[in-house]
């Protein structure tokens, strides 16, 4: 069975009839996706491409006009494929007048997580969603990012092995999407699988192993992050303390080998990465 | 499959005794069932009792029915513009269990709001009680008597039929795709089920003259509604104003749980089909 894709999509499409004609908008057209097990995967593309369709497609929300596809082997509506995977939707609401921890055990329940095991479970995906401190707060009193960390927990407390996020870290801040890239990271690194729908590329391109990119329902690109970012024509030497001399010989030492230098100039951090320096933490 | 049903419902329950609409409603039941007290005196020459259980039960009715129509399709809706129902139903949660939770903690809520206000009513019933049969007694006619056990009997039959009016809401809703279209289908079909005796009445009469048409359009209606004027009998249950068969509370508890089965089960096979 585990030799099976975590998710795995055939030629699936989805109409949307709209407006009173019924005029018929193709939001899926006929994908093909395999996400294998154990992997980050990013799913990208631009709003309205199909993204979150497909996802919920694939978790049995909602109807395919037509195409196949299976969830960890299995039917995706079957119990059996629903009790292991975890899904943290785009924008969560969750009941606002419950506490989270509350929340965390309510999903816990609905998931089937056995009773003597809910209270370990409720703690462990709080800590992993570093809620532990917030999670006698009411959901209401939360902020987005903490909303967001919830979220996570209620996905992963029944040790799913297939996780899904939509737009995990839309309107989060830096600091509290660099927290949930380490959750993500951490879930991984417990040998999950992990579908991951974001608008912010810097943090697929950090998490993901793998991306597909869709645009107006199709599927444009997919392979490995390094496959697809690499120029393989270019490469690029950082060198320390080049003076006018050495980077002189240095080019006409390449010159000589048929190579020509492009550019040189210094490297640059991104601007995510000099935010995370100067800002410590949230106030969540 | 008990269990998530139980903790959707227990949510739900607890959602529902948040909405201002609930204590909005409340409120001005037990305000309209109070105010009943002062104006006693305009009995209608029906006699006291008479008039303060009217008026308090045709409360019941009235209030409890928008709730019933209101609040299940706004818990319901709320869960699905939320998105709340996107990760609830992502879980090994089956539509029908969902369903069958939103039902079960609107059902409980009405189930709050039916006893206390039938409890309110038979507090002012049973402390009007004594001065009533105080004047009957003195004005040689037969007192009346408020029966403890009929006032429960006859808030179980409001419960029920409420309930029935709650599973044709998540029906609708099931169907509709706006809260508002809902409310107002639900509605016409909760006027429908409490005007369906006229229908029925008209095909008993064998002197109506009916097109065919007609008559299949009137049979039609008594077998698609339930009959929930049917549920109105508390007068009869409380005060002993009139006889009431043996076994009709029994009989009007069976055809509540028949109908609710049956509208629950089109509701969930409705609900399955839906896109969220």
């Amino acid at each position: 069975m585990t030799d099976k894709p975590a998710i795995s999509v055939q030629d699936l499409t989805k109409d949307f009839r709209v407006g009173l004609r019924g005029v018929k908008l193709r939001a899926v057209d006929h994908l093909t996706l395999s996400i294998p097990r154990g992997q980050v995967y990013g799913l990208l593309g631009p709003n309205g491409c199909g993204k979150s369709t497909t996802l919920k497609i694939v978790l049995g929300l909602v109807p395919a006009t037509s195409g196949s596809f299976t969830l960890l082997g299995h039917d995706s509506a079957s119990p059996e494929a629903r009790a292991r995977i975890g899904f943290l939707p785009e924008a969560p609401y969750f009941h606002r007048f419950l506490t989270g921890r509350e929340l965390v055990r309510y999903c816990a329940r609905l998931s089937g997580v056995a009773a003597d095991r809910v209270d370990a479970a409720t703690d462990e995906a709080l800590e992993l969603a570093s809620m532990t401190e917030a999670g006698n707060r009411r959901v209401g009193t939360y902020s987005k990012g903490m909303l967001q960390r919830i979220g996570l927990a209620q996905a992963v407390v029944h040790d799913p092995e297939l996780i899904v996020l939509d737009e995990p870290t839309a309107g989060v801040d830096p600091v509290g999407s660099a927290a949930i890239g380490k959750m993500i990271q951490a879930m991984r690194q417990r040998g999950k699988t992990i579908v991951l729908c974001s608008h912010l590329l810097g943090q697929v391109e950090q998490v993901c192993d793998r991306i597909a990119v869709m645009d107006r329902g199709r599927l444009v690109l997919e392979g490995h992050i390094d496959e697809v970012l690499a120029q393989r024509g270019v490469h690029q030497i950082s060198v320390e303390g080049l003076t006018p001399a050495a980077r002189q010989a240095a080019e006409e030492a390449l010159s000589r080998h048929g190579a020509h230098v492009l550019k040189v100039d210094h490297p640059r951090q991104t601007l995510e990465d000099l935010f995370r320096q100067l800002v410590t933490g949230s106030r969540d | 499959m008990f269990s998530r049903i139980f903790w959707i419902a227990r949510v739900t329950f607890l959602e529902a005794l948040r909405q201002r609409f609930l204590a909005f409603l409340l409120l001005l039941a037990a305000a309209f069932i109070l105010g009943s007290v002062p104006l006693r005196s305009i009995d209608f020459g029906h006699g006291e009792l008479k008039f303060l259980a009217d008026l308090g039960f045709g409360a019941l009715f009235l209030f409890g029915s928008i709730l019933a129509v209101v609040l299940p399709s706004q818990l319901l809706y709320g869960e699905i513009d939320n998105r709340t129902a996107l990760t609830l139903l992502a879980k090994p949660v089956g539509r029908g269990e969902f369903l069958l939770g939103k039902f079960f903690g609107s059902w409980a809520v009405l189930g709050v709001f039916t006893f206390a206000l039938t409890g309110l009513i038979g507090i002012i019933l049973l402390v009007r009680e004594p001065d009533v049969v105080a004047r009957a007694i003195a004005l040689q006619v037969v007192p009346p008597e408020v029966s403890v056990v009929g006032l429960f009997e006859h808030a179980l039959l409001q419960w029920l039929r409420l309930g029935i009016i709650v599973s044709l809401a998540l029906l609708v809703g099931s169907l509709a795709q706006t809260f508002l279209y809902t409310v107002v289908v639900g509605s016409m079909a909760v006027l429908a089920s409490q005007l369906v005796w006229i229908a029925q009445d008209t095909l008993a009469n064998p002197e109506a003259v009916l097109s065919t048409v007609m008559r299949g359009a009137l049979w039609l209606t008594t077998r698609v509604f339930p009959n929930l004027q049917g549920y109105n009998i508390g007068e009869a249950l409380v005060l002993g104003q009139s006889t009431v068969v043996p076994g009709t509370v029994g009989s009007l508890c069976l055809s509540a749980a028949v109908y609710l089965v049956l509208i629950l089960f089109l509701a969930c096979t409705a609900f399955r089909r839906r896109e969220i």
